[in-house]
């Protein structure tokens, strides 16, 4: 039983392997999600209306002041006691808009700050050729902010994808739930964990080059 | 105006998916009806087709972690005593059996909100259950069992373990067990979501006991080689049975689970299940 079984390793990462298309869609559709949800806060934000943005900031504040699980454990098996509506959605929809929700309260940061990196000139330049100030936010200031908002994207990513590993709870089948029924079957927890281990790290790596090409093509001047 | 754009299409299918979820109001058939999970070929989710109905499938949920009750075996597939009984459970009820895989503490919040109609994970019977649930008849019946460290001959009831650290699987029934007999506060409980992780910790000597049932403990120690025992004899005998929703659908069910339970144990069905996992049967007192 001791040491490092090479072969259950070998034989194991396959297996979890398979379940890799659920961690996958839930962190893509959920990052897709969230930038969209994101962005759309942020400029909600630019309206002068107190409660508005009161609202807006009691939003980003929750969804990153509380942990993910908590989250998850509020959507999934809390509110459906109030609202039984709620109780039909399956664990992988309820994992895709706790998520989605979550990330976007950091994407909403991400990009507030990288406007505010913009020079304030660029919209006044902007607005003095007669735009209108959502064409002067699409047009000049979002594809400029969008570049300084990307590396950091990338890790919301990131730190996204490795937020799947606690759906799990919910009964969602994701690669950390099969890695914690295959550790149990088998009392190989190094192998099982490092193996699953090293899959969200190939997950990261292939992340990081992406966003990586992402910089390289926007440092170039590219537009949306 | 493609930003903006993005923004309404990105809001409609949010609203979309909530309105297109929230219209189906069957919910016993939203979990059948998940193309997402499903799609990926979801391994562990075995489905047993045994005979075609119309009625909805009946969903058992389970950790798929508890071995030998539980779990999947070499080829991916969700097996064991529970899901054996289940799946011939399902075959005399003339229903399908889907099984759903979670970790131990999400599943009564899956039974709550009817995302499953019933758990078979070894839950055992008492009081406070019994509250908020509506049991079947037991179809398991066992001791509590304490497992310590191989040269550990101290430990060898619930009164040897004051001063000392026993861990429990989160949510069972055996953290109730300790609570209830140490008043005082005399013993460390640690709650661990799986019970072979919490093996391998009396092995290592981060706690000194583990408190479950008899049988996964003596199949634990055999199986995993890791340097246990059985600390002492067991400590209660309790009985194990499925849990329902307290519900009149649910009332009329369990008289058909019970039924087909019954059918079972008379033809010795549930012992030959029994004896395949285990060496006795534990479906008898």
């Amino acid at each position: 039983m001791s040491g490092f079984d090479i072969k259950y390793f070998i034989d194991v990462l396959p297996a979890i392997i398979k379940a890799l298309p659920i961690t996958i869609s839930v962190g893509l559709i959920s990052m897709i999600l969230g930038l969209v949800i994101g962005t759309g806060i942020t400029l909600l934000r630019r309206i002068e209306n107190t409660v508005l943005t009161g609202f807006i900031e009691l939003y980003v504040s929750f969804f990153r002041g509380t942990p993910l699980m908590v989250q998850l454990f509020i959507f999934f098996f809390g509110m459906p006691q109030v609202f039984p509506q709620l109780a039909v959605l399956n664990a992988y929809q309820a994992s895709v808009i706790v998520l989605s929700i979550n990330a976007s309260a950091y994407i909403s940061e991400v990009i507030r700050s990288a406007i505010s990196a913009v020079d304030k000139g660029q919209l006044e330049a902007a607005l003095s050729v007669g735009m209108s100030d959502l064409k002067a936010m699409e047009r000049i200031v979002l594809p400029q902010a969008l570049k300084v908002a990307i590396p950091p994207l990338g890790n919301t990513f990131i730190s996204l994808i490795q937020g799947t590993a606690i759906t799990f709870m919910l009964g969602l089948q994701d690669i950390m739930g099969l890695s914690k029924m295959k550790a149990a079957a088998s009392y190989r927890f190094l192998e099982t964990f490092l193996a699953v281990g090293i899959i969200y790290w190939v997950l990261t790596l292939v992340v990081t080059r992406m966003n990586k090409h992402l910089e390289w093509k926007f440092s170039k001047g590219g537009a949306i | 105006m493609k930003k903006s754009f993005l923004i309404l299409l990105g809001l409609a299918v949010v609203v979309g998916a909530v309105v297109y979820t929230g219209n189906n109001k069957d919910v016993e058939n939203a979990n059948t009806n998940v193309e997402a999970q499903s799609a990926p070929e979801a391994l562990a989710e075995a489905e047993t087709s045994t005979e075609t109905s119309e009625l909805a499938p009946i969903s058992v949920g389970m950790s798929g972690g508890y071995k030998p009750y539980t779990f999947i075996d070499e080829n991916n597939e969700l097996t064991g005593f529970d899901v054996e009984v289940w799946k011939e459970l399902g075959k005399r009820l003339g229903r399908d059996v889907q099984f759903e895989t979670a970790d131990f503490s999400g599943l009564f919040g899956l039974l709550d909100t009817n995302k499953i109609t019933t758990i078979s994970n070894q839950i055992t019977v008492n009081e406070k259950r019994l509250e908020k649930y509506d049991f079947a008849d037991p179809y398991v019946y066992y001791g509590a069992q304490l497992v310590v460290k191989g040269d550990n001959d101290s430990i060898i009831d619930l009164e040897t373990l004051k001063g000392k650290k026993v861990g429990v699987s989160l949510g069972s029934n055996y953290e109730e067990m300790v609570k209830a007999f140490d008043v005082n506060n005399e013993i460390e409980v640690i709650t661990y979501e799986s019970y072979q992780a919490s093996l391998q910790d009396v092995s290592l000597g981060r706690i000194d006991a583990v408190l479950n049932d008899k049988l996964a403990g003596v199949l634990a120690i055999k199986e995993s080689g890791l340097n246990l025992k059985l600390g002492g004899e067991p400590v209660e005998l309790m009985f194990n049975a499925f849990p329902f929703v307290k519900s009149e659908e649910n009332t009329a069910f369990i008289q058909d689970v019970n039924a087909a339970l019954k059918d079972m144990r008379e033809d010795g069905t549930l012992e030959a299940i029994s004896t395949k996992w285990f060496e006795i049967n534990i479906t008898e007192k």
